[in-house]
């Protein structure tokens, strides 16, 4: 059985039915601006009667200052512990009464809040979160119960991960002076010397609407959406926000290599390159998308070059994966990890990647693979469709790294043009030694492995 | 020219059907086909379709000794295929997914195997990707080979897991609370290491057929699309098999002293880790919907859960903690854990079992059992809101042997609980005495 369709063909038919859902999202996607400087962008999707409510602020781990690390995470976990009117603990209950699912996440980049609610319970949860916008109000006893909390989830997702470890290792050492070298989490020493002050004056530096994007997405009437928020938020007043200082890297100027001994039983690598990331008002630099595609020739689908070559055919790791995102507000790397296979050293994976990616870069890239990729972006673009809750982290996202959620579109079409010498140019001009990190896991015996007895 | 006219075609198909009013969907039961049960969901919003097929080949049918035998089993029939003109290698297999944009996956879990296609509704498209997924599931090459790495590289797997505290923890769970049924066996080093071809192609054999397969669609096809679906992705598979040996039986844990049923593994990991649990109740039990109700109030509801309360909220002791019911078709357990720093297991450890002990013997309270039932119904559209969600129910209902009209019943049922039959029925299925207790890398002081 071959299929004998031309690959091109679903090329074809997939733009087809691709830009009819383009003009769709436009035609779907409103944005307007308070005038307190609060954004909001509705998309109006009516296939089942639900919404998700996001508020999304610009500001993140790369927004603190040293010994203060992980304060924005430690606030995001404090905005549940109470306002003026709304008593510690009392959110989350009443999201919960509207049958209402709830969280927020920190990232280097942003804080985000989200509800997701049958649409009749919107106004409500509207109501809920702009009051916390303006009106926070805990006590030091919430704060020291709540840092011991932030501590365990440090415990749990870093101390005792070694693969966390080993990503807070690689990150501080590739980067000298931007804030990115920072984990999201903080340093567990910062953590043990929080105050619940610090929390409040993050709080009061950033938590204003001239610096939040609200995003609602699903079965909602735009213009009642606009007459809610306005309700809502719209009284906020606006507030000057602190000067962020660019913190540029300087270039780096050699291999850096650092060494995580933690308790694991396979080695681990990870090899860093610093490259480029799309800049805003910059949309058709090719460089950012090639090194997506690139990333996906490499790690894309399962016979995709890396997993091909060194899991299946020289068996020197036991998994591999790649990591890029041209999207965001600070630098970006281009990572390739592995785990080692059973009796292979870190040196043969790390030459064994070195020659994969030598052979892309003498030879390029297929044009089958490249198409093949762009393929399955086009795919993807239906699939989303399939989330409301998706497609407004796809907004939040882009928002917050400096883009318009109406970039979205243009940056698909744009990935569609780029040529296999555009995706073997970036591998030769970004994957060499000059700006690469190289982070090794050197497994260690635990003290008392799990000899289990009674 | 003909497939551009297409194209737009499906395209205004798509978007002119938006304003459809939010009944929720029926499930259409589509006739049986070699012994197979076919459920059909038609959603036309979005031109894509999700197909699955559950098979009754679970890790609990793992022979005794080769514990991974169902996982290599499913987890190998994407590495190469026999067709009609000869064999699909594993990389022609996955050039031709990634060129449908299309997706085929396979998931074990103790009781049923998995088989998920997405792919965009465009007949020639989707036509392709079941086409191959039909070869996957009817005749798997099973290359010793490539058996041999990937055996390889589970065993390696597992010798890393065998570094985290959170998989030595449920290994050690599993053992105790499943007691004599299979699923007390977790693969190890020794039992991937002795499966052999031969095994796969038998358990493959036995299980693969149509009388144990269950196949739920979602999406964009109608019922006469859908038979076509069926027809071809099970043209050769055999209708039946061998008999097979029925599984012992599910036993309830039993009243046992604490030295009995807790074990303490030391560990030396910055958290300690703690499970505690029991037997309970298949998915079809008449008190599901009590169970469901209460445990929301005792450890399911996030943020609002009694143990969330006391452990996190009140103490600050850890950043998750919860209880569960794991409902299956014929088994089904209570769960309930958190990890603490490790000097203060002990603490932690007595705030849980008090919590779980108190919530059997006085059930919610009135306030609490409201505001249980107002999250489950008020929050019932989130469960149905998009082909993925629809798709787990469906499957969900259609394995578990559940009313057709489950979705439609739903919040019915969890308005019907009242406070007698959420204490009742906690108090006939769960009892402290019962509980298997596992604490790993406690250090007390």
């Amino acid at each position: 059985m071959r299929f004998n369709l031309p690959r091109i063909t679903f090329i074809f038919l997939m733009f087809a039915q691709l830009s009819c859902a383009i003009a769709k999202d436009q035609e779907d996607t409103h944005e307007y601006q308070l005038s307190n400087g609060l954004k909001l962008i509705v998309r109006e999707d009516h296939r089942a009667p639900t919404v998700a409510h996001m508020v999304w602020y610009r500001a993140g781990s790369m927004d603190e200052v040293n010994g203060r690390t992980g304060l924005a995470h430690v606030l995001e976990h404090m905005m549940f512990k109470g306002t003026d009117k709304v008593k510690a603990g009392e959110f989350s209950r009443l999201v919960a009464a509207l049958g209402g699912r709830e969280n927020a996440f920190t990232n280097r980049d942003y804080t985000a809040y989200f509800q997701q609610v049958e649409k009749s319970k919107l106004d409500e949860v509207i109501k809920l979160e702009a009051d916390r916008m303006s009106n926070l109000n805990f006590d030091d006893s919430e704060f020291l119960k709540e840092i011991q909390v932030v501590m365990e989830e440090r415990r749990l997702r870093t101390e005792d991960n070694p693969s966390s470890l080993l990503n807070e290792s690689l990150m501080a050492t590739a980067y000298m002076s931007s804030p990115y070298r920072h984990p999201v989490v903080g340093w567990m020493n910062d953590l043990q010397n929080m105050k619940a002050n610090d929390a409040r004056d993050w709080y009061r530096s950033w938590y204003k609407p001239n610096n939040a994007t609200v995003v609602i997405t699903g079965d909602v009437e735009t213009k009642k959406v606009l007459a809610a928020v306005e309700k809502y938020y719209g009284s906020i007043p606006a507030q000057e926000l602190p000067v962020r200082k660019p913190q540029l890297e300087p270039p780096q100027k050699g291999i850096k290599q650092v060494q995580v001994k933690a308790p694991a039983d396979s080695a681990q690598l990870t090899m860093a390159w610093k490259v480029p990331r799309l800049e805003v008002g910059k949309l058709d630099d090719p460089e950012p998308y090639a090194l997506e595609l690139l990333t996906a020739v490499l790690d894309g689908y399962d016979n995709a070059r890396l997993n091909r070559v060194l899991v299946k055919q020289e068996k020197v790791v036991n998994d591999v994966g790649v990591g890029y995102d041209m999207i965001s507000r600070g630098p970006e790397l281009f990572e390739i990890a592995a785990t080692m296979a059973k009796g292979k050293t870190v040196a043969q994976a790390q030459a064994s990647i070195r020659k994969a990616l030598d052979e892309l870069k003498q030879k390029g890239v297929l044009d089958s693979e490249l198409k093949r990729i762009k393929v399955r972006i086009l795919s993807e673009q239906i699939y989303k469709r399939d989330s409301i809750f998706g497609q407004a982290m796809e907004i939040g996202t882009t928002e917050m790294a400096g883009f318009s959620w109406k970039d979205i579109d243009y940056m698909l079409e744009k990935m569609q043009t780029i040529t296999p010498e555009q995706v073997q140019l970036v591998a030769q001009k970004y994957l060499v030694d000059e700006g690469l990190t190289i982070a090794v896991l050197d497994p260690q015996a635990r003290k008392s492995a799990a000899k289990e007895g009674r | 020219m003909m497939s551009l006219k297409k194209a737009i075609f499906s395209c205004l198909l798509v978007f002119g059907m938006l304003n459809s009013a939010h009944a929720i969907l029926p499930i259409e039961k589509l006739d049986t086909y070699k012994g197979a049960k076919v459920y059909l969901v038609q959603t036309k919003a979005l031109p894509m379709v999700d197909i699955e097929v559950s098979i009754d080949a679970g890790d609990r049918y793992d022979p005794a000794g080769k514990s991974g035998l169902a996982d290599m089993t499913a987890g190998l029939m994407n590495y190469g295929v026999r067709v009609d003109k000869g064999v699909l290698s594993e990389a022609q297999i996955a050039d031709e997914i990634a060129d449908l944009g299309a997706s085929i996956g396979l998931s074990v879990g103790g009781e049923r195997a998995v088989l998920r296609i997405r792919s965009l509704s465009r007949k020639d498209l989707r036509d392709r990707a079941v086409q191959l997924a039909a070869a996957m599931l009817a005749a798997p090459t099973y290359d010793p080979n490539i058996l041999n790495r990937e055996k390889q590289r589970t065993i390696t797997s597992l010798l890393e897991a065998e570094t985290k505290p959170e998989y030595v923890l449920d290994r050690r769970f599993k053992k105790m609370v499943y007691g004599t049924y299979p699923l007390a066996d977790s693969p190890s080093v020794q039992s991937v290491g002795a499966v052999a071809t031969a095994d796969l192609v038998q358990f493959h054999r036995q299980f693969y057929r149509g009388d144990r397969m269950i196949i739920s669609i979602v999406g964009d096809v109608d019922q006469s699309e859908a038979n076509e679906i069926i027809r071809t992705l099970l043209k050769r598979i055999p209708q039946s098999g061998p008999v097979i040996a029925p599984l012992p039986e599910f036993q309830r844990s039993p009243v046992e002293g604490l030295a009995q049923r807790e074990v303490q593994i030391p560990f030396d990991s910055q958290q300690a880790h703690i499970a505690m649990g029991m037997t309970a109740v298949t998915r079809n039990n008449p008190d599901y919907f009590p169970l469901l109700v209460g445990n929301y109030v005792l450890g399911g509801g996030g943020f609002v859960s009694r143990l969330m309360n006391e452990v996190r909220e009140r103490r600050g002791l850890a950043y998750s903690v919860s209880s569960y019911f794991a409902p299956g078709k014929d088994t089904g357990i209570f769960q309930a854990g958190l990890q603490t720093k490790s000097d203060q297991a002990s603490v932690a450890l007595e705030v849980m079992s008090d919590t779980i002990a108190k919530f059997i013997v006085d059930g919610p309270t009135p306030s609490e059992l409201t505001a249980a039932k107002a999250n489950l119904m008020n929050g019932y559209p989130l469960r149905i809101d998009n082909n993925r969600k629809l798709l787990d129910n469906v499957s969900s209902i259609v394995w578990n042997d559940l009313p057709l009209d489950t979705m439609e019943i739903w919040t019915k049922q969890v308005e019907a609980v009242t406070l007698e039959q959420v204490k009742t029925a906690f108090e006939k299925y769960l009892a402290m005495d019962r509980m298997k207790v596992v604490v790993l890398g406690a250090q007390n002081k």
